[in-house]
């Protein structure tokens, strides 16, 4: 077996490379949080669209996302329902509302789903169970988010606060998250929804819900729904909605932006790295590498040699990294009460792995040039 | 004069210089960015509160932050115009989520308006004081520069709609959005504000003059700000807050900090920048310490001592640490720039934070250097002349 020079080369100083694997797992956890935390923008869209028992929506083309919405006339969705293929069609109204901590009297903002409670609009398996069912159809009881944060104080069954001047009993709970639009959120039943948010009439909607028959084309209905309603309302499919609402999040918001130039800063600080290592490397074994040059070996092995010295430094990077970084996701998680989706996915680690290998490898190419200029009779 | 060991030892060979000198600079930009990020989110939070003409700020007891759409009775500001040492009070009316409809593309636009007296110095905005006699006459307003692109054109003389009812712009003003105020704010007399919100059909609340968003109070010149806070509490209903404006804008930010996700996000993001500066700087101090191990063993062997040695390895990290820093914060200058004018966020270099990240650049290379110089204590040179 050919002696492997890259590894002994990187192994021959222990604290170096034990630092020079801590610069590259910093470098991947930086991207990788930046990177979770962009998809949980994302997520939160469709996270909640994919909770919701429709195939295509109707909404304003004046909302930005489902928490900006603009009300519509019901009548939209009444005409929908008169279309071949349609199943049943249902009003969604959703608002903020001020919830108060029963334990410090302070209220903060929830957002609120209002529905009809004989139309099965969530998936949610907690809304199936006939208490809770019968726990949403009561004068102001509402159904609350577990993922709700902790300010919004304590949330079990039977709890008994204000919202918005008027009493509000916790009659269930379910788990869906508000991402980073809302802090928490709230179910309740549409004649609620009218108590709370008065004097908001029910026959406007926010968003409209239709289910189709089995097996029937969503984007067949969402061209007949276009041409048979006014341009008030916009038709999509849920694959549809669910990118608009992403876009807005990563587009009209700052945010997009932010995260984008944090990964970028952060794969720049991982270049100028392993750059560093690289070239120490490289500088201390400079006498090495002209001997084997004088030896005769070509450039090209000494050219492998550093990149191969770059990969493994990459992948040993990566590796703690990945799994702090997993560490910190769901530190994230439990710090955010579970509202923020940050999750890892097979996609974005194969991703940070070929970035991380990428930065390493370009690091080698810069800091080779003096092993591939070097004349052994200069060195010596 | 003693030969400056230091300077020699990083100048000797320029190009690693350099390479250090560009190493500490990213690690400087990397702190600088994502501080930058976090200042941008709690600066751009506070900015409307920081311009608020008043010394003691009066709030719903409910309204803990700028999301919380809680009003007080106008009385309260009454009452407080009583206390010894008040000039004036000053009611400040405020409506989010108001459409605003571009003018270009007529798609409308939540954004938030602030009203109030025109012949009150309500905020120390210098462009919305002068044209505060413009704001007298119906259906006007004046709109923020830096309000979101969603906004539309803002020149003066624009006609357009607010609250589905025309409305004519009639000036600029400079100030940046933040997350209560969506898309951007903009300012209308309090008469204005009656004509837009006090009759809004069914649908929706309405608003009048008698609840106040926020109150101002403005105290005589030499009267003591926490006594009269201290009184007030004391002797006004416990339906309001009285807290003095730096106590108010503490409030805001505390609440971003501690209670909501994104203050969560930036804090860790920050984290992790430090770190990951230190770590970088360290590879760099130590990469130079031990390019230079034969000679500072020679020198051992020569008889200077580990003291000595240290202080060499300090310098080189001093000098490091500031070449480095300026190109860094330069850099991170012409970035803030690129980032204030992609996105809108209020990226601000303030003296004291460049400050901050010097310091913490300092102390950095300080102790990754203390660590590097170990390498050269513990070095015998008989050992390394043997091999």
């Amino acid at each position: 077996m050919r002696t492997s020079l890259a590894w002994l080369n990187l192994t021959h100083e222990k604290t170096r490379l034990l630092v020079a694997i801590a610069g590259v797992a910093f470098a991947v956890i930086l991207v990788f949080m930046n990177l979770g935390f962009l998809g949980s923008l994302s997520d939160t869209a469709a996270i909640t669209y994919s909770t919701i028992n429709a195939e295509v929506y109707l909404i304003s083309p004046q909302a930005l996302e489902i928490t900006t919405t603009k009300p519509f006339p019901i009548e939209r969705l009444y005409q929908a329902g008169g279309i071949d293929g349609v199943k049943r069609v249902m009003p969604l109204y959703v608002s903020y509302l001020q919830w108060r901590n029963v334990e410090t009297r302070q209220s903060r903002a929830l957002f609120v789903y209002g529905i009809n409670p004989s139309d099965p609009v969530f998936l949610l398996p907690d809304l199936q169970k006939p208490e809770v069912q019968a726990a949403l159809g009561q004068v102001d009881t509402v159904l609350m988010d577990r993922l709700s944060r902790p300010e919004f104080g304590p949330q079990a069954t039977g709890t008994t606060t204000e919202a918005d001047g008027r009493k509000a009993t916790v009659g269930g709970q379910y788990t869906l998250g508000g991402g980073f639009a809302a802090d928490g959120t709230l179910i309740m039943s549409d004649q609620n929804f009218r108590r709370y948010f008065d004097p908001f009439p029910l026959n406007q909607i926010n968003l409209g819900l239709i289910k189709l028959n089995d097996g029937v084309d969503p984007l067949q209905v969402v061209e007949a729904l276009r041409q048979t309603l006014p341009q008030d309302v916009l038709v999509m499919t849920q694959e549809q909605i669910t990118a608009r609402d992403r876009d807005y999040w990563i587009g009209a918001t700052s945010t997009g932006f932010i995260f984008g130039m944090g990964v970028a800063v952060s794969c720049v600080v991982g270049v100028v790295i392993v750059y560093q290592i690289l070239y120490t490397d490289i500088s201390e074994h400079l006498k090495q590498y002209a001997t084997l040059k004088a030896m005769g070996y070509r450039s090209g092995f000494l050219f492998n040699t550093v990149l191969q010295e770059a990969v493994i430094l990459a992948v040993l990077g990566y590796i703690p990294g990945f799994i702090i970084s997993l560490g910190l996701y769901e530190l994230t998680l439990r710090a955010t009460s579970g509202g923020l989706p940050v999750v890892m996915n097979i996609g974005r680690a194969l991703f940070v792995l070929t970035l991380t290998v990428l930065m390493c490898s370009l690091s080698g190419l810069a800091s080779v040039q003096k092993v591939i200029n070097t004349d052994p009779a200069d060195v010596f | 004069m003693r030969t400056p060991l230091a300077w020699f030892n990083l100048t000797y060979e320029r190009r690693r210089l350099l390479t250090a000198i560009a190493g500490v600079s990213f690690a400087v930009l990397l702190m600088f960015m994502f501080k930058g990020f976090e200042n941008a989110l709690y600066d751009s939070q506070v900015q409307l509160l920081k311009v608020l003409n008043g010394d003691i700020i009066v709030v719903n007891r409910l309204k803990y932050t700028m999301f919380i759409p809680e009003q007080f009775a106008r009385r309260r500001l009454y009452q407080a115009q009583a206390f010894e040492g008040v000039e004036a009070a000053y009611p400040l009316y405020t409506r989010d989520g108001a459409y605003w409809k571009n003018p270009d593309t007529k798609a409308v636009r939540p954004l938030r308006v602030l009203a109030f007296n025109p012949n009150d110095p309500v905020l120390n905005i210098p462009e919305v004081l002068a044209k505060q006699e413009g704001l007298k006459l119906p259906w006007t307003v004046i709109v923020d520069e830096k309000s979101r692109a969603e906004v539309g054109p803002r020149a003066a003389g624009i006609v357009t709609e607010l609250a589905e009812q025309q409305i004519e712009v009639i000036g600029t003003y400079s100030m940046g959005t933040d997350f209560a105020s969506a898309n951007g704010n903009v300012i209308m007399s309090d008469q204005n504000f009656l004509r837009y919100f006090s009759d809004l059909g069914p649908e929706e609340t309405e608003r009048d003059l008698n609840t106040v968003d926020i109150g101002l109070v403005k105290i005589a010149p030499g009267a003591d700000v926490n006594a009269l806070v201290a009184a007030m509490r004391q002797r006004l209903p416990n339906d309001i807050s009285i807290v003095t404006k730096a106590e108010f804008v503490d409030m805001e930010l505390e609440y971003w900090r501690k209670n909501t996700s994104i203050g969560f996000v930036f804090t860790l993001l920050t984290t992790m920048s430090f770190a990951v500066g230190i770590i970088l700087v360290y590879q760099i101090l130590y990469t130079d310490v031990s390019e230079h191990w034969v000679e500072y063993a020679t020198l051992k062997a020569i008889g200077y001592s580990n003291r000595y040695l240290l202080g060499v390895v300090m310098q080189q990290s001093l000098i490091l640490t500031m070449l480095g820093f300026v190109p860094g914060y330069l850099i991170a200058l012409v970035l803030y720039k690129a980032a204030t004018n992609a996105t809108g966020l209020l990226m601000n270099m303030t003296p004291g934070r460049a400050l901050e990240i010097l310091v913490a650049t300092v102390s950095m290379c300080l102790i990754s250097g203390a660590i590097a110089v170990r390498k050269v204590q513990a070095a015998d040179p008989a050992e390394v002349f043997g091999s």
